[in-house]
């Protein structure tokens, strides 16, 4: 089969380079390894922040049925539970589904393929209960089904604190977030959230082990000092069934190294990517990424990356249609790409993407996270005349759907949008709009002239357990301390599936008190420190998974002088599994860097074959066109 | 554990179907993945590992890992949290590397 653009991935990068080059006049087919279009997306039950442009305010699962309605508009074949195994030379992509090998030649390709989770090393870190939290999202938010009860969530960025969020929304427990860095990599609101359900933050702790015969029954942490080590002394024992991984993602670019793009490691970036010009073109020609598997970023840098990579595509095959100028679509999707990385938080995206030779031409906001704007409100407040909006957002991130929910104009960010909102209150009615736009669950109804003796709150709620007018509840600050007893007063609905829920304090908590927790929340963010029995020698754990390969092995075989992932691979097979090195290699780039004294930039990482995923050799034995010798066929071999 | 109430999402679910696993019988929804089935009838355990023989569960749960390979209908290495559900399905744990059964 021949086709002019080929876009390998259907997440947001890929459906948005798609829609793209379809509507410059390309011929297009998408490919997607999943039944339904949509990679990250399909999972986010949360509303998106981000820029209203890119869709900000709605949650990821209607992204998701947003985009694939216009993929769908505009005329792109879509190839669905289909996977790019392959990129081989003359421009070939080898596709396979459940029962077929087929091969397409593309004129041009664009990888949008997404991520894949870090791994974490710990003792016992293979028994059942330890899960990647994409794992998690998937089999809660997809197929309705949780994996354990009483999760223990290991990263505070944003995935970590999102999916933490999530898991207490869908019934489970999450018994603490721990963080080895000192401080939150995620937005400030997202923690905000947990802390309000009662769930502590431990920065500058980690797991050290899982602890469990058959499955996990509980977890052991530990303290970390500045270094990043393990004090002694500090490890405690907590009871939990799953122990969920979120330590960031890597790019996913195997299909990009087979293809011989010029790979580069870019910490900034999340791993080894393949260098692209602004365009989104690689260094082989004919050849474009976008999205995650080109840096980690968000769903909304993904989407405007893939249409830049989409329209180039296109172009430089010539195409054009009439009444559609390209150009200018390109330029504005250009101008806001750098606006969305224009804020401390797109700091390492821009870095790292400078290193590529990408410039940056917008006015940078200050570097610093929080804002130091005290006045959040501009005027003195009017806070006796009934509710006024309070809005708790103080870090400069790259989100603005709270602007235009406000129907009275009393809402405004000055500049760029990475700037925080701030409140006319003169102008605010207490109508709630923002309450429910906020995707950062941000913003507060503050009444202090409720009564004689208290102030009513509203607080945004999103939770299957709604209390009743008259219920009392335990009120809870942002910074998670328990204030006092509150009495519901009013809950009021809202279409997009959020409530708020008003409740009354005494007026000297007006200030504080922003959640409250129902007996049905109440367990998460409990628990008892056990000791944990000092046994020693027993720090061993299986680096490589697939191929049980523990971690002295591969020490022992640095010391002996083999100093590549490819040597070691060769003699202890570690990489050579199915996951085809996902789960290991980047610990072990890790211990040959640190080993060795060299950067992970120095490094090189192990050979990516061809098929990208396990296939049955009878899929390959379906192929019906003769192989046509390409000058790489020798790389299709496995 | 299924999710009994959810306050965002609404799950829809195939026929419910009965379906082996090492024998004993279970039931699931038709569909919905292999590992959710045994994760709703309480199973975390899907194979023993290739070289020591230690239990292994899900990971990703997306196909990336093959943490969750197991034998499904006598084949080997099928990785359970992409395989459907069918009505009748024989599920049992993989040791090792997994034999063809014939
Ligand atoms: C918990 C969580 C919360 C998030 N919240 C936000 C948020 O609020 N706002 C925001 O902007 N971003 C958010 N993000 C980030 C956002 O989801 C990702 O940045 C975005 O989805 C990246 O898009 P993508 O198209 O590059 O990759 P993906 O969405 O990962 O899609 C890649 C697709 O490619 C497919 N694929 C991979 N390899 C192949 C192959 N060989 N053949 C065929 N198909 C293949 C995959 O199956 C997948 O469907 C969040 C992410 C997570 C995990
Ligand atoms: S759990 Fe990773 S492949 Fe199934």
């Amino acid at each position: 089969m021949k086709e002019e653009v080929v876009v390998i991935g259907g997440g947001p990068g890929g459906m948005c380079a798609a829609i793209e080059a379809a509507r410059c006049g390309a011929s297009v087919t998408l490919i997607e390894d999943k039944p339904v279009l949509g990679g990250q997306l399909v999972k986010q039950t949360h509303m998106f922040f981000g820029s209203k442009d890119e869709f900000a305010g709605v949650r990821g699962i209607d992204i998701a049925k947003i985009l694939a309605d216009e993929v769908e508009r505009q005329g792109v074949k879509v190839l669905t539970s289909t996977t790019a195994t392959g990129i081989f030379d003359g421009n070939i992509v080898g596709v396979t589904t459940e029962e077929r090998y087929s091969r397409i030649v593309a004129e041009r390709i664009i990888v949008a393929t997404g991520a894949y989770e870090n791994p974490l090393g710990f003792i016992n870190r293979d028994l059942p209960g330890v899960y990647g939290a994409g794992g998690v999202q998937t089999l809660m938010n997809v197929e309705g089904v949780l994996p354990g009860e009483r999760f223990v969530m290991v990263g505070a960025g944003n995935i970590g604190l999102i999916v933490s969020y999530q898991l207490i929304q869908a019934g489970a427990e999450v018994v603490c977030v721990v963080e080895a860095l000192e401080r939150i990599g995620g937005y400030e609101v997202h923690a905000a959230k947990l802390r309000r359900l009662g769930v502590p933050i431990l920065l500058r702790h980690t797991v050290v082990a899982a602890l469990g015969k058959e499955s996990v029954e509980g977890a052991v942490i530990a303290q970390l000092d500045e270094k990043g080590r393990v004090i002694d002394d500090s490890k405690f024992g907590v009871t939990c069934d799953a122990i969920c991984i979120a330590v960031g993602l890597s790019p996913l670019v195997e299909l990009l190294v087979q293809a011989g793009c010029k790979m580069m490691y870019v910490s900034e970036l999340g791993g080894y990517v393949a260098w692209h010009d602004e365009n989104q073109r690689t260094s082989v020609e004919n050849i474009y990424v976008a999205g995650d598997s080109s840096g980690i970023e968000e769903a909304s840098t993904a989407m405007l990356a893939g249409r830049i990579a989409g329209i180039c595509a296109a172009l430089s095959l010539k195409k054009e249609r009439r009444g559609y100028d390209a150009e200018e679509a390109l330029k504005n999707y250009r101008e806001r790409l750098s606006f969305l990385r224009a804020g401390p938080f797109g700091e390492k995206a821009r870095r790292g993407k400078e290193s590529f030779g990408i410039q940056f031409s917008l006015p940078l906001l200050p570097s610093e996270r929080t804002s130091s704007k005290k006045k959040r409100h501009l005027t003195a407040k009017p806070f006796h005349k009934g509710p006024v909006a309070v809005i708790e957002c103080n870090e400069r991130i790259p989100c603005n759907p709270c602007v235009d929910s406000c129907r009275f104009g009393a809402i405004r960010i000055e500049g760029n949008m990475n700037e925080v909102p701030l409140l006319e209150p003169l102008l605010c009615r207490g109508c709630g709009e923002c309450v429910i736009a906020c995707p950062g669950l941000a913003i507060f109804l503050v009444d202090k002239g409720f009564s004689e003796s208290e102030a009513e709150i509203g607080v945004p709620y999103e939770m299957a357990d709604v209390p009743k007018v008259g219920d009392k509840v335990m009120v809870t600050s942002s910074e998670g301390d328990v204030l006092c007893e509150g009495r519901v007063t009013r809950v009021r609905d809202s279409k997009k599936k959020r409530r708020i829920v008003f409740f009354g304090v005494p007026k000297r908590y007006a200030d504080k008190a922003r959640g409250f927790l129902l007996p049905s929340l109440a367990k998460s963010g409990r628990f008892v420190k056990m000791a944990v029995d000092k046994e020693g020698g027993k720090e061993d754990f299986l680096l490589c998974i697939c191929e049980d390969v523990w971690r002295s092995q591969v020490e022992a075989l640095i010391d002996a002088g083999y100093h590549s992932f490819d040597e070691l691979k060769r003699i202890l097979r570690c990489g050579m599994g199915a996951c085809q090195g996902k789960t290991c290699q980047r610990l072990i780039l890790n211990i040959l860097s640190r080993k060795l004294g060299v950067s992970m930039s120095s490094l090189r990482p192990h050979k990516a074959r061809s098929p990208v995923r396990p296939t049955p050799l009878e899929v390959f034995a379906s192929c019906e066109e003769v192989p046509q010798n390409t000058g790489g066929s020798k790389r299709e071999s496995h | 554990m299924r999710i009994k109430e959810h306050p965002i999402l609404k799950f829809k679910k195939g026929r419910k179907v009965e379906f082996y696993f090492e024998g004993k019988k279970m039931t699931g929804y038709e569909g919905e993945s292999v590992a959710a089935a045994l994760l709703a009838n309480g199973v975390k355990v899907f194979r023993l590992s290739k070289r020591l023989n230690r239990p292994r569960g899900f990971f990703c749960a997306i196909g990336r890992c093959a943490s969750c390979n197991m034998l499904i209908d006598g084949q080997p290495n099928t990785r359970a949290c992409i395989t459907p559900l069918r009505e009748g399905m024989d599920v049992r744990k993989q040791e090792g590397r997994g034999r063809i059964e014939r």
